[in-house]
């Protein structure tokens, strides 16, 4: 159970895909432009990094190690295939406003980062949870960044239109740039906010004895 | 002896599972690929319901993607471009001709367009062009729907139009459509426009 938790707040906050590894900035900064975009992106990535991380751990023990990297990026590349075909088929807007960065997910560092340092040396169940919660983690920074762009940017919130006014600098590249070392800066000052405070409860029992 | 060798060498254990994943991922992407398969008809409806935003009853005129060789040859216009795709739709009372253009002309690239024109009698009217894809045009973001809007409601068998096309560049013989900073890229765009108006007008004279 600890280890789930342990497992769980890792993807999600302390290594933190996007804000905290600073991995998949290519979709990142090119697919922010809306909310709706980072979910399907985020989605995809959870698809890919779920199924792939749980082949790989099937295999961890057959893949002779001089040959384990072609054989992930094998595996990744069928699941991303997979997840193509199923867009193509069941979400076609969502597969046509992903455009090349969704067949672009087989080289995405997150998921070959995953295969290498955990599925490769865990069980099936841990490295599931591991592609489940780094996936989580990767849509909830992808979802977040998009809905500040698309307000600012395009005055509305998952395509429904909130206001007139809007700051179109947040809907281009630069903006794009300027939103994603905006939401590290504010990560990393939460982060160390919580570690601090962490700190000085350690230490408090210390100074309750003297 | 020698046999067991090369069975329990690492480069065989290599080859092996590589050839192993390679034909299980093939085998399963083979299956799922057929199951999943997009026909170049349900990609035409989903085309038609975006532009139109319902499912609307068509016909096919000419559509490239199409594996009957009746309709699937593209129509080519020297110095303008081509067309892809001709369905015929029946819009309440009257009759609308959806075409899938691809106008040259652009920056060393192509702008795709739909363009829904309406049939009344023997009129034409560009009800609406909407931009599909495009190659090799780096300032596609210059040409917003607003550019697009300037082909619409055109009369294309009037008198007045006859003989005129679309230009991104000001002369007596055309409509002037210009998006600022992206003149080689619009220059497409009315290109593919204009290869509607050469085919009604065609159409037209051929009765």
């Amino acid at each position: 159970m600890a280890n789930i938790k342990k497992i769980a707040t890792d993807g999600v906050i302390t290594n933190n895909p996007t804000f905290r590894l600073v991995l998949g900035t290519c979709p990142t900064l090119a697919l922010t432009t809306m909310a709706m975009n980072g979910i399907g992106m985020g989605a995809a990535v959870t698809f890919v990094l779920i199924f792939s991380n749980v082949i790989i751990s099937l295999l961890r023990k057959v893949i002779p190690d001089q040959v384990r990297i072609p054989a992930f990026v094998l595996i990744i590349a069928t699941f991303v295939t997979i997840v193509r075909l199923l867009l193509d088929k069941l979400l076609p807007d969502i597969y046509e406003s992903l455009g090349l960065y969704l067949p672009l997910i087989v080289v995405n560092c997150i998921i070959l980062a995953r295969a290498e340092s955990f599925a490769s040396k865990n069980t099936v169940f841990a490295s599931a949870l591991d592609g489940l919660f780094t996936g989580i983690g990767f849509t909830l920074a992808l979802t977040l960044m998009g809905a500040f762009r698309e307000i600012l940017g395009s005055g509305a919130i998952f395509g429904v239109s909130l206001w007139d006014f809007k700051i179109e600098f947040f809907s281009s590249s630069a903006g794009a740039f300027f939103t994603y070392a905006l939401f590290i800066a504010l990560f990393s000052l939460v982060m160390s906010a919580v570690e601090k405070r962490k700190r000085a409860k350690q230490s408090l029992p210390l100074t309750e004895v003297k | 002896m020698k046999a067991n060798k090369i069975f329990g060498s690492l480069w065989f254990k290599c080859i092996a599972v590589l050839l192993v994943i390679s034909c299980v991922a093939g085998g399963l992407l083979a299956i799922l690929n057929d199951v999943l398969y997009v026909s170049a008809e349900e990609r035409s409806a989903r085309a038609i319901k975006k532009i139109y935003g319902k499912e609307m009853a068509y016909s096919i005129v000419l559509d490239v993607d199409s594996d009957n060789d009746d309709i699937n040859e593209q129509i080519k216009y020297d110095n303008l471009g081509s067309i892809n795709k001709i369905f015929t739709i029946t819009n309440g009372d009257s009759e609308d001709i959806l075409f899938q253009t691809t106008g040259e002309g652009g920056y060393k690239g192509t702008v795709t367009v739909w363009t829904q024109v309406n049939v009344n009698g023997n009129k034409y009217d560009i009800v609406k062009v909407v931009l599909e894809s495009f190659t090799k045009e780096t300032l596609m973001s210059k040409l917003s729907s607003s550019f697009f809007n300037n082909f619409c409601l055109t009369d294309v068998t009037a008198d007045y139009n006859a003989g005129k096309d679309f230009t991104p560049y000001a002369n007596e013989n055309g409509f002037t459509n210009v998006a600022t900073g992206a003149t080689k890229s619009s220059n497409a765009g009315c290109n593919a426009v204009n290869c509607v108006l050469k085919y009604l007008r065609e159409g037209g004279q051929n009765g």
